[in-house]
């Protein structure tokens, strides 16, 4: 051990040493301080920097770095990127306009998904506010009408539904990035028991939109349903059967230019 | 397959740690380590395991850093607040103030420094596996190194070592 680099002093410090080697290297450090300090300064300059960001790793990790999670949204990448695919192999073989139509069809059951989930986000949020659930109140329901009317460029009432059981709150106006003119209308119903029900309501998306679809979210359930001038999501802590019962009347109040609430 | 999965959740609080101390960045990091496990989860079958889950994934982490640096480079830099120098900052305590030091000294290192320097000091690496991750040879690393931990003794102040090039 008479040539001793300071490589190896850092190498020992940093403990890549083998054991045989580290040994040595404790013994020749016995007798040289000068050598032995210079390790220990380099000790604590990692020290230091463990210090400084170890504490990093013992964070609560975000959901959104969630493994089970990313794993998951990758899957259904996947799966649409492979429906995709089996799509247009299928369409070269039916030709182009049948093509044509699936391919439609399989992006716009696409929005009818990212405006039910809009929808839920934004009911989620509103319906534990107390003080501040709506932004005009049922009792102005005139004005809110005309104002979301005119905010939407689409003629909306705001329907009764006092014959469900529902006193209606009011409703606020909500952005929306997934439809033309970018705007929604949230309007907000309580029953008796306290449970709310909201209404997402937003400018027709497209013609191809799917006319409805029902999503069951655990606690709540949310029915969309979409025509030539909107697209209307229900959700609320109901079954399937009084939602569906619920979306009939407000059908047919929304908005009253349009034909029936079909089932 | 259930296995990787397991090992690569295992290592997200080192990725976390690793990717705070090279971006001194919340927002950047998480988003790099996002990529990061993103990516290992849509390769996983093509990883082979000639090394560790987590020396892979400290490569894609570095590299994706390294990508990122260049499109910024492009695009101009992003200035971190904390790198502008406050006027005269009153010392608090003496142990708090050396660190907050140390980091700044850190952020200014070259990358390939920094990179080297994480690994071994921070991730407590082997030398072998933190040359493994970061594409270059055993020396190359122990150069990088002892490069950076020269810089960081004159960026902090501490007064330079005793004449130790080489001790015999």
């Amino acid at each position: 051990m008479s040539d001793v680099t300071r490589d190896q002093l850092m190498a020992h410090a940093d403990g890549s040493l083998s054991a045989e080697e580290s040994a040595a290297m404790d013994a020749w450090l016995a007798e040289r301080p000068e050598a032995a300090a210079e390790v220990a300064r380099m000790q604590r300059q990692t020290d230091a920097i463990r210090t400084l960001y170890a504490p990093v790793a013992a964070e609560p990790i975000p959901p959104r770095l969630s493994v089970e999670r990313l794993r998951q949204s990758g899957e259904k990448r996947r799966g649409r990127l492979w429906i995709n695919a089996a799509a247009a192999v299928f369409l070269i073989g039916l030709g182009l306009g049948a093509g044509w139509l699936l391919r439609g069809q399989m992006e716009t059951s696409g929005i009818a998904d990212r405006l039910i989930a809009d929808a839920v986000s934004a009911h989620t949020v509103y319906v534990l506010e107390n003080r501040h659930a709506v932004e005009v109140n049922g009792a102005d329901s005139e004005h809110l009408s005309s104002w979301l009317s005119n905010r939407l460029q689409t003629t909306l009432a705001m329907p009764d539904l006092s014959a469900s059981g529902l006193n209606f709150l009011g409703g606020r106006l909500l952005p929306a990035p997934n439809v033309p003119g970018g705007r929604a209308a949230q309007l907000m119903y309580e029953d008796a028991a306290g449970a709310r029900l909201t209404l997402y309501v937003t400018p027709s998306p497209g013609p191809d939109t799917p006319s409805y679809e029902l999503a069951n979210l655990g606690l709540d359930t949310a029915l969309f349903w979409a025509d030539a001038a909107i697209s209307c999501t229900i959700t609320a802590p109901y079954p399937a059967e009084k939602l569906q019962s619920i979306a009939r009347t407000v059908f047919s109040q929304l908005n009253p230019t349009l034909t029936d609430y079909r089932t | 397959m259930i296995d990787i999965l397991h090992e690569i959740e295992a290592a997200v609080p080192a990725l976390r740690r690793y990717a705070r101390a090279l971006t001194r960045d919340l927002d950047r990091a998480d988003d790099l380590v996002q990529d990061c496990l993103e990516r290992a989860i849509a390769r996983r079958s093509l990883f082979r395991p000639k090394g560790p889950v987590r020396a892979w994934l400290f490569t894609i982490l570095v590299n994706l850093h390294r990508n990122n640096l260049r499109g910024a480079r492009r695009r101009g830099d992003v200035v971190d607040i904390e790198s502008i120098p406050e006027p005269s900052v009153p010392p608090q305590q003496p142990g708090h103030l050396a660190l907050a030091e140390l980091d700044r000294a850190i952020g200014t290192l070259p990358l390939e420094q920094k990179e080297a320097l994480l690994l071994v000091t921070l991730e407590g690496l082997p030398y072998a596996e933190a040359a493994t991750i970061l594409d270059i040879p055993l020396g190359t690393l122990m150069s990088r190194l002892g490069r950076a931990r020269a810089a960081l003794r004159t960026l902090t102040g501490i007064p330079s070592e005793p004449h130790l090039r080489t001790v015999k």
